[in-house]
């Protein structure tokens, strides 16, 4: 009997998973919208104001403002760069304090938690980066009913749970800005593969299936090998790069979809001696891909400042607690970011993706 | 009960003394914690790991261990959706279903540790790959979402002002502690866990008694599944990544020895308690979550040490 | 045994010695074969698995759980576990790479966290031996603290810049990454020492049944403690190899870094229940599952039923040493 069980398991694990790689079926069944292949990032949608509102606020004007700022995790350099720009809107508004705590791993029970202990605490405002949009809805919403000012960034909830929510830029535009790099620097029928965090993440699930309908539009001739899981792990991002590049002889490009997945690519192909001959395109933080795009093995770098993003997140926040920024708004001024247009009805766009290439990437720190 | 030193130095005791020691200090350092809407809030946020708690208990007291559990927690949660979605099965079916599932997975367990022989930390530790990869394969990562409202008030609704789930919880650790300390069944899994041979010989159906409680185990996690599925409004197939840790501590501060043949129900809620209480009091005393998972692990280790210090006396 | 059958007993002949050895290394020969198995089928499904830069990337990319993996087998062997060895490991890497770019030598950057992890792991098991507590709590207590410990103290901060000669893992030596070279050369000494000396029967013997250890005068409390200890040694050589791999540190917790570890100890033969088992099994089964791993992408299979048939492989392996077990008692 023993033996019997042994032979099935050996059997079906061998067949239990061969498909077609390839292709990408995640994300949330929501429509791709796919930008035109030439020009920019073309002009952002309007709606009316879809976000929720909080039950009797207390007048906040111009009083003194507790925040409190819940990332999807606590512990990496991306969302330590955007608590650095919520602390320093907060230095500079000056009538704001602000914390930033949230778990340890990304996990969407422990961050429902942390919210709903601030909740009972008392605060006046809280900012967070969603690990799932639905499931974050009930207890920001209980947020709302509690009076509190709630502003998404980086990663939204469902718009009736928050107030409003600064894009960082919008999931097609990183697509196209991705993909057009990748093009450029491996011809139009490369071959490339992609190394995200988990497939279950939001925001990379978006921007995977927008690059796979952008792909299909515009670079109809890009192979696309396969796309690997590596968490939020350096080292396990590094081997999965490392595994890809021995695998397929004509992988020519490694998209790096978190922004530690980017350096690590980039370190799997300099270890594998390739640099030069597979490129790396793909998010992450100037600091990390320094010593890459110094070298001339990156030769573009998309972000966005997460900094800046926690900037403008924050002072979202006080406009919002304020009275100055309400529902119908079309702009809001955000500090020396001057004034960020408002999209999709409750959403406050950072603006166009940045690329960092060796030219500029020496300016910044972070 | 009768009230002389060997009572008063148990374990349940010395933890239930640390609980009220530990609710008085919390509730000196913010006065948001102990009211009744925090409190009952709290239960609601305990009823997953408790639930897969109070099974655990009988694995570990018969000397045992389940893994798997927070995978077998996502397998469930995964089901609830597909099935519902894909398969176009009423809700209540394929919660129902979920559970069941849940079950199987749990008597999968049992079988490889009865039938055959193997260890279960070992079991569980491979069952607690597969179930994770069974949850992600047949989700594909896709969330299932927008479930009909009566279905939410199960995680997120409320009876006579205790959350739904918080009877739900009472209930089933007033059956557990009923099994576990009244019944023959409850018997015979103190014994296995004291020992096994003498257990064989007196004539204990041996295999039985754990097959029951892995299954136990498997559906505990089931149901915690359409619970938590409830409270958040989705599936996801990283749910419950974890949960056997959180599980295991909350036991294993109970007073349930991990070599087996002893252990509460009691223990094990006050256990629960006390890490909800920790983690709640100390966020809103505002430490960070950072420093909360140290006192957590301190906490236990120190409780442990305590209760040796006192208990050697009693059984060495 | 009676008296006549020991009397008559006989220098065992070649096949039945051939018998003899493969009960005593049944399990590492079951992982060895899996491992050759397995190579075969990639290997012709898919040529490039057997290139050399990818065996060189499997090997001495997961060297390092291997390392762990030694000190963790001897744990498991003396009867007891540890569930912190991947808190152990992020916090030692972070200590590591401080060190590298403070300014100190890579000697102390290189040995500094290592005698950190022995002293800690020492704690550890002086709290199982003299406090009595069962190592499952200790070391789950300690995950926590050691988890929050490193958060509250770096924030995750990259550490970056460091000293190239720092970087020991990615040097090499006769064309083999080093962490090759420690996995192998710590295997065999561990795996002679435990053969031929005393301490190392005395951990058999702590593990098998420490009531008749401590009656046949091993002093199984000592034995305990420094099991721990050198199980924070191999802790820390495999931090170093693990922090040195790439250019940066990310100062976190490698996740499920001790379910590998122990994962790898369980299937190469240590027997959860103490008292067998031996390192070199332990240091395969780390190698079949790297191997593994890397076959799962180059057989295309989805990426969504990874960890199922990961799950199923392990399953499969320990389903094999039960009937391996069965059938020799």
């Amino acid at each position: 009997m023993l033996r019997a069980a042994l032979a099935v398991i050996l059997i079906s694990s061998l067949v239990a998973g061969r498909a077609e790689a390839a292709g990408w079926t995640g994300g949330d069944d929501q429509p791709t919208n796919p930008l035109p292949c030439t020009g920019g990032a073309g002009p952002a949608a309007s709606k009316p104001y879809d976000g929720g509102a909080p039950a009797n606020a207390p007048a906040r004007k111009g009083k003194k403002l507790t925040v409190v700022d819940i990332p999807k995790l606590i512990g990496i350099g991306y969302f330590n760069a955007t608590s650095k720009g919520i602390a320093d809107a907060a230095k500079e508004l000056g009538t704001v304090t602000a914390k930033t705590d949230g778990p340890t791993k990304a996990n969407i029970d422990e961050q429902i938690t942390f919210i709903d202990n601030y909740i009972t605490r008392g605060v006046d405002g809280i900012l967070f980066a969603a690990n799932d949009p639905v499931a974050i809805a009930p207890v920001l919403k209980k947020a709302l009913s509690k009076g509190i000012n709630v502003v998404g960034y980086d990663a939204d909830a469902s718009p009736e749970a928050r107030q409003w929510f600064v894009n960082q830029a919008q999931f097609n535009g990183i697509a196209k800005s991705l993909l057009d790099n990748m093009a450029k620097e491996i011809g139009e029928d490369g071959a490339f593969a992609i190394v995200t965090s988990t497939f279950t993440t939001p925001n990379q699930a978006r921007w995977i299936a927008e690059m796979s309908a952008y792909a299909q539009k515009c670079h109809p001739k890009m192979k696309w090998l396969e796309t690997v899981e590596a968490q939020e792990d350096n080292v396990l991002s590094f081997n999965q790069a490392t595994t890809l590049i021995n695998k397929h002889a004509d992988l020519k490009g490694i998209f790096g979809m978190t922004s530690v997945a980017t350096p690590a690519g980039a370190e799997a192909v300099s270890q594998s001696g390739k640099c030069g001959k597979i490129a790396v395109v793909g998010l992450a933080t100037p600091n990390a891909m320094k010593p890459y795009v110094n070298k001339g093995c990156v030769k573009s770098v998309v972000l966005w400042n997460p900094v800046d993003l926690g900037y403008a997140a924050m002072h979202v926040m006080r406009a919002v607690a304020d009275g100055t920024l309400k529902p119908g708004a079309t702009s809001v001024k955000a500090g020396k970011l001057g004034e960020l247009k408002v999209i999709n009805g409750s959403e406050i766009l950072l603006g166009p993706p940045f690329v960092f290439t060796k030219e500029n990437i020496g300016k910044f720190d972070f | 009960m009768r009230l002389d030193a060997r009572t008063l130095l148990r374990h349940e005791t010395v933890l239930a003394a640390l609980v009220v020691v530990t609710f008085v200090v919390l509730a000196n350092q913010s006065d948001r914690f102990f009211t009744a809407a925090n409190l009952l809030n709290q239960g609601r946020f305990m009823a997953e790991v408790g639930l897969v708690a109070l099974t655990m208990t009988f694995v570990i007291v018969t000397g045992g261990i389940d893994l798997s559990v927070g995978s077998i927690l996502g397998f469930a949660a995964i089901l609830v959706g597909v099935l519902w979605k894909k398969a176009g099965l009423p809700l209540p079916v394929a919660m129902g279903l979920a559970v069941g599932a849940a079950g199987v997975a749990g008597l999968t367990n049992g079988l490889i540790i009865t039938r055959f022989k193997v260890p279960p930390l070992i079991a569980t530790l491979a069952t607690l790959a597969l179930f994770r990869g069974l949850a992600e394969g047949i989700s594909e990562s896709r969330s299932v979402r927008g479930y009909p409202e009566w279905f939410y008030t199960l995680g997120q609704g409320e009876a006579a002002g205790v959350p739904v789930q918080v009877w739900v919880l009472a209930g089933a650790a007033l059956v557990a502690a009923f099994v576990l300390e009244r019944t023959t069944f409850g018997r015979a899994t103190y014994v296995t866990g004291a020992s096994e041979t003498a257990a064989r010989f007196s004539g204990v159906a041996v295999d039985r008694t754990k097959l029951l409680v892995y299954t136990a185990s498997g559906l505990a996690a089931g149901l915690a599944a359409v619970i938590l599925v409830s409270r958040v409004s989705t599936t996801r197939s990283d749910m419950g990544t974890g949960l056997e840790l959180d599980v295991i501590t909350a036991v294993v501060l109970g007073g349930t020895s991990i070599f087996g043949g002893k252990g509460t129900i009691a223990g094990t809620l006050l256990g629960l308690v006390l890490i909800q209480a920790l983690r709640n009091g100390l966020a809103l005393a505002g430490v960070k979550g950072d420093g909360t998972i140290v006192v957590i692990g301190a906490v236990l280790i120190l409780t442990i040490l305590v209760s040796n210090l006192f208990g050697r006396g009693g059984d060495g | 045994m009676s008296e006549s059958s020991l009397a008559r007993a006989r220098p065992l002949r070649a096949p039945a010695r051939l018998a003899r050895a493969f009960e005593a290394y049944g399990q590492e020969l079951v992982v060895l074969g899996a491992l050759v198995v397995l190579m075969a089928v990639v290997g012709a499904v898919n040529p490039r698995y057997l290139s050399d830069t990818n065996l060189v990337s499997i090997f001495a990319g997961n060297a390092y759980i291997a390392v762990a993996a030694i000190g963790m087998s001897l744990v498991i062997i003396s009867g007891n576990i540890d569930v912190s060895v991947g808190s152990l490991i992020g916090v030692l890497g972070t200590i590591a790479g401080t060190l590298a770019v403070g300014g100190h030598s890579r000697w102390v950057a290189w040995l500094v966290p290592i005698a950190a992890g022995v002293a800690v792991n020492a704690v550890l098991g002086a709290l199982v031996a003299y406090a009595r507590i069962p190592s499952i709590v200790v070391t789950l207590g300690a995950m926590s603290i050691l988890r929050g410990g490193l958060i509250s103290a770096t924030s995750g901060a990259w550490i970056s810049d460091l000293p190239g000669d720092f970087l020991i893992a990615q040097k090499r030596f006769l064309g083999v990454p080093s962490p090759f070279w420690f996995a192998a050369v710590l295997t065999v000494i561990v795996a002679i020492w435990m053969r031929h000396g005393a301490f190392g029967r005395s951990i058999y013997a702590v593990g098998g049944n420490a009531d008749a250890a401590r009656a046949a005068g091993i002093r199984t409390k000592e034995t305990i403690v420094a099991v721990f200890a050198i199980h924070g040694f191999f802790a820390g050589v495999a931090a170093i190899l693990f922090c040195t791999q790439l250019q940066v540190i990310q100062s976190t917790v490698p996740p499920n870094l001790e379910l590998n570890v122990i994962t790898a100890s369980v299937i190469g033969g240590v027997s959860i229940l103490g008292g067998t088992g031996t390192v070199v099994g332990s240091t395969l089964a780390a190698l079949l599952f790297a191997a593994i791993a890397s076959a799962l992408i180059f057989l295309d299979i989805s990426a969504y039923w990874l960890r199922a048939v990961l799950g199923l492989m392990i399953l499969a392996t320990v389903l094999a040493d039960m009937a391996r077990r069965r059938r020799t008692i």
